[in-house]
C-alpha cells in the first residue's frame, strides 16, 4: 500500500539519520566530521576558503602547531601539563640562530654577554660553513630535549607539581633568550635553513602566481606523527604513559620505570618545542627571542579541541591532528571573515569552551547519567 | 508488637539495565538491630544508597513512620534522620573534628554570618560525650586512629538527630578494642531506641549483634528472620543459595626443602624489627598481626617498595641489594597490595590493559626494539581470564571499575601472574569479596603451591589463613612473636601471640572477630 | 633519628614559607643595604599589594581545588570599562571604582556559571576566558591606552594614617578574607569542597554555591586588584594584566596554598607569598643586577621555593610512616 510504504520509508529514513548523527556525535572522529562540516558550511560563503593559495596557507600553519600539540600530548597523557613549550621554542630558536648566524650587527650585539666568546661579527660558531644548518638544527633539538629532561626530572624526582616547574621554567627560560640576545632578533641564517620553513614540494599554479603544494614542515610533522603513534599504540613505553597517567602509584607498583616515563615524556615535549621552533624560525627567517609567545593557548585550545585529557591517561596522535586542524581552520577562516583581531580572540575563547561543553555533553550520553543526576563531566 | 519504623515495599533498582535490586520489601521495627548481609553485588549498599539518598530507586516506596519517605539527596535523608556511615568514612582529615560536625551550618552570632566559636565547642563536646571520646574538638581529624575517626562520625550523625543508623562495614579498620567499644555504642543506642541497620561480611559480628537478619541474593530478599533462627552455615547458604561445605579447599600440597626466600635480621627502625624466616617451594606460609603491627609494611619491604636499614633479603640463594619493584618483578616476586583501587588496577582502563601491565617487558618483539608483541600478549591475557574465570562482558573495552570487587581482585592476581613469579606476596587477597569468590581466590592460592610457588599471605583474618596455610608467622609491634605450623594451629594462642607486648590482653573467645 | 631532631625538623618543614621570607630579606639585606631601608620596604609593600588583592581572590579559588586563569583579562577589561567611563561622562572615582567592580563579578559570575552548571573544568573555562576576555578588551580600548585622571592616581598615591592606601586596601582585603574563611560557615566550607567534593555534597554543603561563590569573590577581587594598580600606574594599555595570573598563582603556592585544592591560607600564607615574589623583584633592582638578568634569578628563586615545599610534603610524609598506630 503506497501511504504504509511511505510510512515506513520515512521512518527508516528518519531512524538512520539518528543513528548517523548519534554515530558521528560519540565517534572518535566527531571534530574531524565538524571541521569537514566547518569547512563545507564556511565554503558557501567564502569560496576563496577553497582556493589553493588559501588551503596552502592553511597547511603551512597546520604542521608546525601540530609538532608542539604532539609533545604536549605526551605530557598530558601522563597527567601533567607543560607550559614551558613557548619558552623552549624562543631559546632554542635564539640558540640555534646564534650558532647558524652568519653575521651579525655590532651595533645591535655587541653588549651581548657572548659576544667575542662565541660570536662576533662572522656570526656564530657554526656561522658560514656547509653544515651551519644541520648543526644548527641539532644543536636546536638537543637543547629542546635537555630543557624536557630538566623539566620531567624535577616532576619526578623532585616530585614538585607540573604547573609550577613548567611555569618557572616558562619564565626563565624566555628570559634567558632575552638575555642572550638582549631582545635582539638574529638574522642571517643559512639557506639550507631557511629552506626547511619557506620551501614546498611541488608547485601549483593559480591565477596569481605559482603556489607551493606541500611544505616541507609537512614532513617533519608527518615523521613525528608516525614516530609518535608507534610509540603510542605498538610499544612498552606507550603503554606505560598511559598507566603512569591513569594511575602513578599502580604503575609503579606494577613494575612500570614511573620515574623514567615521566623524564621522558617531558624531554619528548621539550623536543617538539624545538622541532617546532625549527619550522617557525626557519619560516620567519630569524632567531626571535619572543618566539611562540601568543602560541600556548592555542596549543592547549587544540588538545581541548582534539579531546586529549586534561587529567591524563587519554590522548591518541589522530585526536591532536583533529584538534589542530579545526582550530587553524578557524583561526584562518576568522581572519578571512574581516573580523578584527579582537573579535578573532572572543570568538576562540568561546570556541574552547563550546568545545569543552560538547566534550561534557558527549560523555554524558555515553555513559547515562549517574543516579543523582549529577553529569559525568570530562 | 510496634508499628514498623521503616518499611521497604517492592522496592526496584536497575542499572544500565541490569537489576539490582528486585521487589524488596522489609519491615524494620524500631529500637532494634537488622543485620543485612549478602555476597558482593546482592544489593545491599544499593538497598542503603537508596535510603540514604545517594540514589534513586526505580520502582516501589519507603515508608518512614508510616508516612511516605524519598530522599534526593543525602542532606535530605539526614533531615529526615537517617544517618549512612559509610565503609570509608566521610570526613575531611585537613579540618578539625569541630569543623566535621558543623560543616553543614555552624551555629552563628545573631544573625551575621560568624561562627559562635563557644557555642559551637560546646556542642561539639556534648556530641563527642555522647559517643565516650574525650578529645578537644579543635583536633585535626587526620590526627585520630580510624576507630577515633568513625565515632565521630557517628557523634555527628547522633548530633543530627538520627533515628535510624545505617553502618555498612564498619569494622574492616578498626583494631579489636575499638570493635569492643564499637559495639557497646551500638548497645547503648539501641537500648535507647534508635534502629540500627548493620551490613557486615563478618558474619560472625552480625550474629552477636543483630536482633534480626535478612539475606540478599541477587537482588531478593531470600530469607528474614530473628536471630535465633541463623547460624553461620544458614547464613552462607542462603547468600549463595547451595550449602558450601567448606569455605577453602582442603589443603593437601605439602611445602618442599628448597628455600625460594631468605630472610634474615630485616630491620627498619620504628617499622620492623629483627624479621627472619624462610620461605620454601610450594609453601602457603601466612602473616597474621593486628593492625599496627607492621604486617602491610613487612610486605611492602620484602617486595622493594620501601626501604629498611639493616639485614639480608635472599632469592633463590641471591642476595638482592638495590630494591625497587622492578627489580623484584625481574627477580620473581609478586605483590598484591591491600588497596587494589589506589595500588592495584588503572580503574579507567580495560580489564585486558590491566592485566598486561605486568608481563609487558616480556613481550617484546625481537625485530624492532621497544615494541610490543601483541598477539602474544593478548592471547596470554585471554587464556588467564578463562583460567581464572574473570567474569566481564568484553575484556578489550569494560573498564575496570565496572566489575565486581571478586572481578577486580582476580584480575589484580591475573595480572601478576603473567609476569610468571616465583614467590607471591599477597596482603589482604580477599578483602572485600563475596564468599564465592573468595573460594576462588583460595583455590588459586592453591593451585600456586602445588605448582612450587612460594607464597606469602598477610592477612587480618584469622579464620581465612588458618584455613589455608602451611605455617603461620604472628607480628605484634614490629617483631615476629609467634611461629606455627599447620598442625599447631591454635586459634586462641595465635591471638595470645598476636597481642603479646601489649598492656592488656585481647578478649578471649570473641568468635571470629579477629579484627 | 632522635625525638628532638625530628621534632625540629618537622617545625623547620611545616613553616618553610615564613623561613623562605625571612631568608630572602636577609640575603638581599645583607647584599644591598639600600633594600632594608623604609623607602625601599614601603615601595615592596605598595607595589605587592594589588598583586596581593589578586592573590588572595587566586588563593580563594585554588582552596576548593579549582583555578582562575583569567584574573588578567579581568583586571584590564574591568579597568578599561571604568577608565573610559570616566574619559567619556566624566564620572567621579567612586562610581568608576563601581563600574570596575561590576565587571569583574561579572567575569566571575561567569565562571561560576560555566564551572558549576556547564561542569567544565575550572582550567579550560578559565583559559578561555582569559582569552574572550582579553579581546572583549581590546575591543572596548580600541588597543589605545586609557588614562586615568588625577582623582584616581592621586588614591594611588595617598596615605591613610602613613600607610600608602594601596597596602590598607590590601590589608583590608586580607583581614575580611581571612574572616570569611575562618570564622564563617561558607569558608569552611570552601575548604572541605576542596578537599572533595563528593564528599562535602554528601555532608549536605551545597557544592555549586560554595564553588559559584569562590569564583565570584576572585572575579571582584581581581577587578579590585586592577583598579589599585591603575592607581598606581595612571594609565591601562593593551597588555596591561598579562602573566598576572601567573604571578598570583605563584604568590599562592608559595604561601602555601596546594594546587589540589583544601589546603593553605590568607594570612601569613598569600600575604608572605605575595612580598616574597615583591621583594625579589626589589632586591634584584636594589642590588643593580643586569636588567636581563633579573627575570632569571627571580625565577631561580621562586623555583627554590617551590621545591622547598616539595621537599617538606615529602619529607613530612615519610617521618609520619614511621609511627605505626599500635593495637590499643
Amino acid at each position: 500500500m503506497q501511504s504504509s510504504g511511505n510510512v515506513t520509508s520515512q521512518t527508516r529514513i528518519a531512524r538512520l539519520k539518528e543513528v548517523v548523527i548519534g554515530r558521528a556525535l560519540l565517534s572518535d572522529s566527531f571534530v574531524l566530521y565538524l571541521s569537514v562540516a566547518y569547512f563545507v558550511v564556511l565554503w558557501v560563503f567564502l569560496p576563496r576558503l577553497g582556493s589553493a593559495r588559501n588551503l596552502s596557507n592553511l597547511s603551512s600553519n597546520i604542521w608546525p602547531l601540530l609538532v608542539l600539540v604532539i609533545g604536549q600530548m605526551f605530557v598530558l597523557i601522563v597527567g601533567g601539563i607543560d607550559l614551558s613549550q613557548t619558552s623552549i621554542m624562543a631559546i632554542t630558536s635564539v640558540c640555534g640562530a646564534l650558532m647558524m648566524t652568519s653575521g651579525l650587527d655590532p651595533e645591535l650585539f655587541a653588549a651581548n654577554p657572548l659576544w667575542g666568546v662565541f660570536i662576533g661579527e662572522q656570526g656564530g660558531p657554526a656561522g658560514g660553513s656547509v653544515a651551519a644548518a644541520p648543526v644548527g638544527i641539532a644543536f636546536m633539538l638537543a637543547i629542546g630535549t635537555l630543557i624536557g629532561s630538566a623539566n620531567g626530572l624535577a616532576v619526578a624526582r623532585l616530585k614538585m607539581p607540573p604547573f609550577m616547574v613548567t611555569l618557572v621554567s616558562m619564565f626563565f627560560f624566555s628570559g634567558l633568550a632575552i638575555f642572550i640576545t638582549r631582545s635582539e632578533n638574529v638574522r642571517n641564517l643559512p639557506d639550507a635553513f631557511l629552506a626547511v620553513g619557506q620551501n614546498y614540494l611541488g608547485r601549483v599554479p593559480t591565477a596569481r602566481g605559482p603556489v607551493g603544494l606541500v611544505p616541507y614542515s609537512f614532513f617533519a610533522a608527518l615523521a613525528l606523527a608516525v614516530a609518535a603513534w608507534f610509540v603510542l599504540a605498538r610499544t612498552i613505553l606507550g603503554r606505560w604513559l598511559y598507566a603512569v597517567g591513569m594511575n602513578r602509584r599502580a604503575a609503579t607498583v606494577s613494575g612500570v620505570p614511573t620515574d623514567r616515563v615521566i623524564v621522558w615524556a617531558y624531554a619528548v615535549s621539550g623536543f617538539c618545542a624545538a622541532l617546532g621552533s625549527v619550522l617557525y624560525s626557519s619560516r620567519l627567517g630569524a632567531g626571535r627571542p619572543t618566539l611562540g609567545e601568543n602560541v600556548l593557548l592555542d596549543i592547549i585550545g587544540a588538545a581541548v579541541i582534539g579531546g586529549i585529557s586534561l587529567f591524563g591517561g587519554k590522548g591518541k596522535v589522530r585526536w591532536a591532528f583533529y584538534g589542530v586542524l579545526f582550530f587553524v581552520l578557524l583561526d584562518s577562516s576568522l581572519y578571512m571573515l574581516n573580523l578584527k583581531f579582537y573579535t578573532v580572540n572572543i570568538v576562540k575563547g568561546v570556541v574552547i569552551l563550546v568545545a569543552a561543553l560538547l566534550d561534557v555533553l558527549r560523555n554524558r550520553i555515553r555513559l547515562g547519567w549517574a543516579p543523582t543526576g549529577r553529569a559525568v563531566t570530562a | 508488637m510496634s508499628e514498623p519504623i521503616l518499611q521497604f515495599e517492592h522496592v526496584s533498582k536497575s542499572f544500565f539495565g541490569a537489576m539490582a535490586l528486585t521487589d524488596i520489601t522489609l519491615a524494620v521495627r524500631p529500637g532494634m538491630v537488622l543485620g543485612l548481609v549478602g555476597e558482593n553485588g546482592a544489593g545491599k549498599s544499593t538497598l542503603m544508597n537508596i535510603l540514604g539518598g545517594v540514589i534513586a530507586s526505580d520502582e516501589g516506596q519507603i515508608r518512614l513512620e508510616g508516612r511516605l519517605y524519598s530522599a534526593d539527596s543525602p542532606a535530605e535523608a539526614t533531615r529526615a534522620g537517617i544517618a549512612f556511615i559509610h565503609q570509608e568514612l566521610n570526613l575531611f582529615s585537613h579540618l578539625s573534628i569541630l569543623d566535621n560536625l558543623f560543616i553543614d551550618g555552624f551555629p552563628r552570632i545573631g544573625r551575621t554570618p560568624l561562627i559562635h566559636r563557644r557555642e559551637a565547642v560546646r556542642r561539639a563536646k556534648e556530641a563527642l560525650a555522647a559517643v565516650n571520646l574525650s578529645i578537644s574538638p579543635r583536633t585535626r581529624v587526620d590526627r585520630l586512629t580510624p576507630g577515633q575517626k568513625q565515632l565521630v562520625e557517628i557523634a555527628k550523625a547522633l548530633h543530627g538527630g538520627a533515628q535510624i543508623i545505617i553502618f555498612d562495614e564498619p569494622t574492616t579498620s578498626l583494631t579489636s578494642r575499638e570493635t569492643e567499644r564499637l559495639f557497646a555504642l551500638i548497645e547503648r543506642l539501641r537500648r535507647e531506641g534508635r534502629t540500627i541497620l548493620y551490613i557486615s561480611h563478618v558474619l560472625a559480628d552480625v550474629l552477636r549483634l543483630a536482633d534480626e537478619i535478612a539475606v540478599l541474593r541477587d537482588g531478593k530478599v531470600v530469607r528474614t528472620g530473628p536471630r535465633a533462627e541463623f547460624d553461620i552455615d544458614a547464613m552462607i547458604a542462603a547468600m549463595v543459595g547451595r550449602q558450601i561445605d567448606q569455605l577453602h579447599p582442603i589443603r593437601r600440597g605439602k611445602p618442599a626443602d628448597k628455600v625460594l626466600m631468605s630472610v634474615a635480621g630485616v630491620t627498619e627502625p620504628g617499622i620492623v624489627k629483627d624479621i627472619s624466616f624462610d620461605l620454601h617451594e610450594g609453601e602457603i606460609l601466612g602473616l597474621f598481626g593486628l593492625m599496627g603491627s607492621g604486617r602491610t609494611e613487612l610486605g611492602r619491604i620484602l617486595f622493594g617498595l620501601d626501604p629498611f636499614r639493616s639485614g639480608t633479603i635472599d632469592m633463590c640463594g641471591q642476595p638482592r641489594r638495590r630494591r625497587t619493584a622492578r627489580r623484584s618483578i625481574a627477580a620473581g616476586m609478586a605483590f598484591v597490595t591491600e588497596d587494589r583501587r589506589e595500588e592495584g588496577l588503572l580503574m579507567e582502563a580495560s580489564v585486558t590493559e590491566n592485566m598486561a601491565l605486568v608481563a609487558l617487558p616480556n613481550c617484546r618483539r625481537n625485530r624492532v626494539p621497544g615494541s610490543l608483541d601483541r598477539l602474544t600478549l593478548r592471547r596470554s591475557v585471554d587464556e588467564m581470564i578463562a583460567s581464572l574465570k574473570i567474569k566481564c562482558v568484553n575484556p578489550r573495552t569494560a573498564a575496570v571499575k565496572s566489575l565486581s570487587g571478586g572481578n577486580q581482585q582476580k584480575t589484580v592476581i591475573g595480572k601478576w601472574l603473567l609476569g610468571r613469579p616465583t614467590v607471591c606476596i599477597l596482603d589482604e587477597p580477599t578483602r572485600g569479596i563475596d564468599v564465592g569468590a573468595r573460594y576462588e581466590v583460595y583455590s588459586i592460592i592453591n593451585d600456586l603451591a602445588d605448582r612450587g610457588n612460594g607464597l606469602l599471605c598477610i592477612s587480618s583474618e584469622l579464620e581465612e589463613l588458618v584455613g589455608i596455610c602451611d605455617s603461620l608467622l604472628v607480628m605484634s609491634k614490629g617483631r615476629i612473636c609467634g611461629r606455627f605450623r599447620r598442625d599447631e594451629f591454635d586459634k586462641e594462642r595465635i591471638l595470645a601471640a598476636a597481642f603479646e607486648g601489649h598492656l592488656e590482653r585481647g578478649p578471649r573467645g570473641s568468635s571470629g572477630a579477629s579484627n | 633519628m632522635g625525638s628532638l631532631r625530628q621534632g625540629t625538623l618537622t617545625a623547620v618543614l611545616r613553616n618553610v614559607p615564613i623561613l623562605m621570607f625571612a631568608g630572602t630579606f636577609v640575603v638581599f639585606g645583607l647584599l644591598a643595604p639600600r633594600f632594608l631601608e623604609y623607602q625601599s620596604l614601603e615601595n615592596i609593600a605598595k607595589q605587592a599589594s594589588y598583586i596581593g588583592i589578586i592573590a588572595v581572590g587566586e588563593t580563594v579559588v585554588l582552596l576548593t581545588a579549582g583555578i582562575d586563569l583569567s584574573v588578567g583579562s579581568n583586571m584590564y577589561v574591568s579597568a578599561v570599562a571604568a577608565g573610559l567611563l570616566m574619559e567619556r561622562f566624566a564620572i567621579s572615582p567612586l562610581p568608576a571604582l563601581l563600574v570596575c567592580l561590576t565587571v569583574g563579578l561579572l567575569f566571575g559570575l561567569f565562571n561560576a556559571f560555566a564551572v558549576t552548571r556547564l561542569h567544565i573544568i575550572p582550567f579550560v573555562v578559565t583559559l578561555a576566558t582569559q582569552f574572550a576576555g582579553r579581546g572583549l578588551g581590546w575591543m572596548l580600548s580600541k588597543s589605545r591606552a586609557v588614562t586615568f585622571p588625577q582623582s584616581v592616581t592621586g588614591l594611588g598615591a595617598a596615605e591613610l594614617l602613613g600607610i600608602p592606601v594601596p597596602v590598607v586596601i590590601f590589608a583590608v582585603v586580607v583581614l575580611l578574607a581571612w574572616v570569611v574563611l575562618t570564622r564563617t560557615t561558607l569558608g569552611r566550607q570552601i575548604y572541605a569542597v576542596g578537599h572533595g567534593l563528593e564528599a562535602a555534597r554528601k555532608a549536605g554543603v551545597d557544592t555549586r554555591r560554595v564553588q559559584a561563590t569562590a569564583y565570584i569573590i576572585c572575579g571582584v577581587l581581581a577587578s579590585l586588584g586592577g583598579f589599585v594598580s591603575v592607581a598606581q600606574l595612571g594609565n591601562v594599555n593593551s597588555g596591561f594584566g598579562q602573566m598576572v595570573e601567573f604571578q598570583a598563582i605563584a604568590a599562592a603556592v608559595l604561601g602555601g596554598a596546594s594546587l589540589f585544592g583544601g589546603i593553605g591560607n590568607v594570612f601569613p600564607g598569600t600575604v608572605l607569598g605575595a612580598l616574597l615574589i615583591q621583594m625579589v623583584w626589589a632586591g634584584l633592582v636594589a642590588t643593580r643586577t643586569d636588567l636581563y638578568l633579573q627575570p632569571l634569578i627571580a625565577a631561580a628563586i621562586i623555583f627554590l621555593a617551590v621545591l622547598l615545599d616539595s621537599v617538606r610534603n615529602t619529607v613530612l610524609a615519610r617521618l609520619g610512616r614511621h609511627n605505626i598506630r599500635v593495637e590499643e
